[in-house]
């Protein structure tokens, strides 16, 4: 395989081809995927044999729309491109270096955008497309959800189109904040953050970005044929019993899976094999552990999720019964299989967030960053603890009681090492010089919001407590306020930061404020009303509740229009100031990372001559103790 | 006062101006977030209905006032960094003067109080899950089977009267065993105000105990999504006293004999 | 500054349009919008004393084409559908007597907690004109069972099974001539909103054939609202 990782760039002109690889782009894999998907739902609806009048469970249907669900899959995949490089390999004749600077969007303007393109800095804007599309589908589903459980006549929207949304706001807010950070700005920034001219498989790169475009259209799919009725945790048996939709689920999942795992492989190795000489792991930017920890947890945690959904797919479609307790299988076996993921999964959210503020911290406290080892080995315990806690989930299932305790110890356990991500942060801060920027105030609002989503899930790690918590809204606003208040905070205000690098533009400072505080404020209306109705008894996931609970809901669907609002202000600010801001300067937050002394536009290759390092990013201060 | 290395002298640490206000903070936030924390969620939780709910809220206050110092500490802090003075417009405040990197200390001090903080959390909570399962190996205790269906909750009565209800009707201060299950999917057996809950699986016999001490009428809920009216899937308890109950459920007999 | 507070104000302005109009367009595909209310028929001598009387008439179809769903059965022509509607109103304090033809056949329950007459009058009803208080787990065809949350509302439930049409009287076209009726009476507390559902499971092919129809609002779930009088 040709590479052109550690030689200085060259300015070669390439004559431009006409061959196919020139020609395939989002259109032509979104026309190859429709057309795959419809042939082969016509040719299963001709072909597959119908059911048998005995037959226990009735899986034509599913047999179908899981075909012509892999089927748009391929085509699109193959329509953008991702099965060129593997199969020139095979043939032989693997890409040349003029082919593979084609590839990386060389001399191509914005159509390189459009097309399975391995510059990791178009990767990681796509990424950015994508995690605001996602979270704009999100963000709809959320309003309806809490404009209907607003009304204390009752739901407006029938329980089936209900819970139908609830699972997909769920899943889809999951995915959008699992990519949130390590999407745009681990691919985009982190390269250059280490030093390196591209990641170490550019062609991965673009393959984990259009996965994830790909598994988009299956989840959407599904809410047209029934929508997945189980919530974002499709337990078994209620997901065989579903309708068609959960197919939609199980490839979203499947599809997403692959990505996350390509991505984690890129990441890690990247990270580990080519860091700039004098980069020691003792000089490796702390939001570098961040992104790498939260990959290396999904990396073993998204084979298990996406085994558990082959198995429900096979359950729905082929009629076994991994997950039914009438013929020898067991719901809790799902569970398991489920949490196993779903635990270190919160993780993986979280980490990059965390770790971005604890980049940013120094450079609005002109202050180092408090002790560094500390915060390595709170993202390090963390991600080996998270291993451990994920029957914490399953406390109340009657699955293994005697197993209850340890995993409440282990739980418990997991608050030293977020406690000491707390020192950090607050050490950093601590006599530093406060510069008032929006991402400094977004330190302070994860320091108030996940204290909050923090000290509430050592409520919910205590089993008397969780025997009566458990399955009420106050786990739902538990997880907002860390994946959310804590999580989604800490990706605005990377967005906002690394924006004059990612766009060469500035932020618009005001617009982010009042997105800022819109969202901040209405966040703690909209949960803290949550935890009450939680308190009070409320269910999760219903349509409609009873009386006690009206004003409540009420406040929390006030509080959401507030985050809506603040949300499209900052949706706004983003597209405003992506053409119309003030141009910035190399380094307009004078920090001492390596993306910032790379000027925009950043060459193809990103450096001239790559970086020797001396220190670590962190010597703010004239003395340094 | 003592002098440093290089001959200023230096206030000692506790004297310093920026620790005393963030002493005075954590010192009056910490009673007022301990003290609003508590009383929101207590009150939210509503009145008791067995020991074990009661057990449950103390625990709730214990936690709630446990972890207010350290929430407090935090945010003091974050509140002396914010009174202290901040830097606006586009160009960067000058870098400290001394950029302090760690602090063997504080890392010190801040994990043990975590570890000894984590560790009476989990024995608070090891203590309350002993207490609470005993019922559960109570003999005098009475059986009841929970059967959890697309949405509906059925009650058996096994004492010989073969009685079954859709509304559970339990004597105050005896203890009872409810052995769930589910006949389609998963579902969770919630009684409100009594802080018991265990999952209604399909296939599987799961069991949780309590005793009522509260005469009244409670709410059991069904806490596990379920499907097309799982907000539906809700009943009532009724808890009577003992001579109440047993009128209730001879006369559920008589009604089931001669209805058989 | 004044032009970005516009486009702020005006992004805000669209996406809220956006959402009410998707939730409008979500909240209109309800499955079934007709409702079915009591006639009026006297009064009625109950335990309680004498109550104001109403009726209501209910068929369950073995197909959906005569339910609410119109003649060509709407997007599942072939599942079970009760009608004329799914949706019920019913005066609070009253007497209701209920009329099920149940035209479809059945097997077995779930749980033959459901195989017996609970919640009406006098634990009774009558099924083709004989008094019964139970129907054998083997031989249901379908029940009709309201229940609800019981917030701020009385405890309202009721749950009668329906005899099934014996396979030998189904015929291969059209409806058997000799459907199973089963009336029998309930009465109604205060104000409040209930939801019905059959609780014998036909959804073959799926879980507990708990799914497809019987996970469908419309077809053998619905609305029963106690409303005043």
């Amino acid at each position: 395989m040709t590479t052109t990782l550690n030689r200085p760039a060259a300015s070669s002109h390439s004559a431009p081809k006409r061959a196919l690889i020139e020609r395939l782009n989002i259109f032509t894999a979104l026309a190859l995927g429709v057309i795959s998907a419809v042939v082969i739902w016509r040719l299963a609806l001709q072909f597959l044999p119908q059911d048998s009048e005995e037959a226990i469970f009735f899986n034509r249907e599913d047999k179908i729309t899981l075909l012509s669900m892999i089927a748009w899959f391929i085509g699109f995949m193959t329509g953008i491109g991702a099965l060129i490089g593997p199969f020139r390999w095979l043939m032989g004749k693997d890409l040349s270096h003029d082919e593979n600077m084609f590839y990386a969007g060389k001399d191509m303007g914005v159509k390189r955008y459009f097309r399975y393109t391995t510059d990791h800095k178009v990767v990681g804007i796509q990424y950015l497309v994508v995690t605001v599309v996602l979270f704009f589908i999100g963000g709809v589903l959320a309003m309806l959800i809490r404009t209907n459980l607003g009304n204390p006549e009752g739901g407006w929207i029938h329980p089936q189109a209900y819970n139908a949304i609830v699972g997909t706001h769920g899943i889809i807010m999951i995915v959008a904040t699992i990519i949130m950070i390590t999407g745009p700005f681990g691919n985009f920034i982190m390269p250059i953050m280490i030093g390196a001219r591209d990641m170490a498989f550019p062609r991965l790169n673009a393959l984990s970005l259009w996965l994830v475009v790909a598994a988009a259209a299956p989840i959407l799919w599904g809410l047209a044929i029934g929508g997945i009725a189980t919530g974002w945790t499709a337990y078994n048996p209620l997901a065989s019993q579903a309708p068609l939709g959960q197919n939609g689920y199980i490839m979203f999942i499947c599809i997403f899976a692959i990505s996350t795992m390509v991505a984690g492989a890129n990441i890690t190795t990247t990270v580990i094999r080519m860091r700039a000489k004098g980069m020691t792991w003792n000089r490796t930017p702390i939001f570098i552990y961040g992104v790498v920890a939260s990959v290396a947890l999904a990396l073993p945690a998204f084979p298990v999720f996406f085994l558990s959904q082959i198995m429900s797919a096979m359950d729905r479609a082929v009629g076994t019964s991994f997950y039914d307790a009438r013929h020898g299988g067991s719901g809790w076996l799902y569970e398991n299989l489920f949490w196993l993921m779903g635990h270190p999964e919160v993780y993986v959210i979280l980490l990059p967030a965390v770790a971005a503020l604890m980049e940013m911290a120094p450079v609005f406290t002109r202050n180092p960053l408090f002790s560094f080892n500390i915060a390595v080995m709170g993202i390090a315990g963390i991600s080996g603890l998270s291993a451990l806690v994920w029957a914490h989930h399953m406390y109340m299932s009657g699955w293994a009681p005697l197993l209850n305790i340890p995993f409440m110890l282990t739980t418990e356990l997991i608050s030293i090492p977020t406690g000491m991500l707390f020192l950090v942060l607050i050490g950093t801060l601590w006599r530093g010089r406060l510069w008032v920027t929006m991402p400094m105030a977004s330190v302070f609002a994860l320091l108030w919001n996940f204290m909050i989503g923090g000290v509430t899930g050592i409520y919910l790690s205590d089993i008397p407590a969780d025997a009566f918590l458990h399955g009420s809204m106050y786990v739902t606003a538990h997880f907002h306020y860390t994946l959310m208040g804590a999580g989604l905070t800490g990706a605005i205000a990377s967005l906002v930061y690394w924006f004059p690098k990612m766009t060469g533009r500035i932020f618009d400072a005001k617009l982010s404020w009042i997105s800022f505080w819109m969202v901040q404020i209405g966040f703690q209306i909209a949960f803290m009303g949550m935890f009450i109705v939680g308190l009070a008894g409320q269910p999760r996931r219903v349509e409609g509740y009873a009386e006690t609970f009206n004003t409540g809901n009420m406040v929390t669907t006030g509080g959401a229009y507030l985050i809506m609002s603040g949300m499209l202000v900052l949706l706004y600010a983003l597209i405003y100031s992506w053409r119309n801001g003030e141009k910035a300067s190399t380094n307009p937050w004078h920090s001492k990372t390596l993306e910032w002394t790379v000027a925009n536009p950043i060459p193809l290759e990103n450096f001239d001559v790559l970086p020797t390092l001396t220190t670590d990013a962190y010597g703010y201060g004239k003395e340094i103790r | 006062m003592s002098v440093d290395k290089s001959g200023v002298r230096q206030t000692t640490w506790w004297k310093k101006k920026d620790v005393k206000q963030t002493a005075l903070i954590w010192i009056i936030l910490t009673p007022i977030l301990g003290y609003f924390s508590t009383e929101v969620q207590v009150r939210s939780m509503g009145a008791p209905a067995s020991e074990i709910m009661a057990s449950t809220i103390n625990l709730m206050r214990i936690f709630t006032w446990t972890a207010a110092p350290v929430a407090s500490l935090v945010f003091a802090m974050a509140g002396t960094i914010l009174l202290s003075k901040s830097f606006y417009g586009n160009t960067p405040p000058p870098e400290v003067e001394v950029g302090y990197t760690n602090s063997p200390r504080a890392n010190a001090l801040w994990v043990v109080v975590s570890a000894v903080l984590c560790l009476f959390a989990l024995v608070v909570g090891m203590v309350a899950v002993q207490r609470d399962s005993a019922t559960l190996t109570d003999a005098t205790a009475m059986e009841i089977k929970v059967t959890g269906q697309q949405w509906v909750w059925s009650y058996d009565y096994t004492d010989g009267s073969g009685v079954r209800s859709e509304v559970l009707y339990l004597p105050v201060n005896k203890p009872v065993v409810f052995h769930v299950t589910s006949v389609d999917v998963k579902h969770s057996f919630w009684i409100v105000q009594m802080g018991i809950k265990i999952d209604a699986n399909p296939g599987y016999i799961t069991e949780t105990a309590v005793t009522p001490n509260k005469i009244g009428v409670f709410d059991v809920r069904c806490a596990e999504l379920c499907g097309l009216l799982h907000a539906y899937m809700q009943n009532k308890v009724h808890v009577v006293s003992q001579a109440d109950y047993d009128a209730w459920i001879k006369a559920q007999a008589k009604l089931e004999a001669a209805t058989a | 500054m004044a032009k970005r507070l516009v486009g702020a104000i005006a992004t805000v302005a669209a996406g809220a349009l956006f959402i009410a109009g998707l939730g409008i367009y979500v909240a209109s595909a309800k499955n079934d919008d007709t409702l079915l209310k009591a006639s009026a028929a006297g009064t009625m001598i109950t335990p309680k004393g004498t109550m104001p009387h109403f009726t209501l008439a209910i068929q369950v179809y073995p197909d959906s084409m005569s339910g609410s769903k119109g003649p060509d059965g709407g997007a599942h022509p072939g599942w079970v559908a009760y009608g004329p509607s799914t949706n019920f109103e019913v005066p609070a304090n009253s007497a209701i007597t209920i009329t099920v033809t149940n035209y479809d056949g059945g097997e077995s329950l779930n749980n033959d907690f459901f195989g017996k007459i609970r919640g009406t009058i006098d634990g009774t009803a009558t099924l083709n004109g004989k008094k019964i208080t139970s129907v054998p787990a083997d031989a249901v065809g379908h029940t009709f069972t309201v229940h609800g949350m019981a917030n701020g509302q009385d405890e309202l439930f009721f749950s009668v099974p329906m005899r099934a049409v014996p396979e030998e009287a189904m015929p291969e076209e059209g409806y058997t001539k000799t459907p199973n009726v089963t009336v029998f009476t309930i009465i109604t507390g205060d104000v409040g909103e209930y939801i019905w559902n059959c609780e014998y499971p036909c959804g073959d092919g799926t879980i507990a054939k708990f799914g497809n129809a019987m996970s469908t609002m419309s077809y053998m779930s619905g609305h029963f609202n106690v409303v005043k009088a």
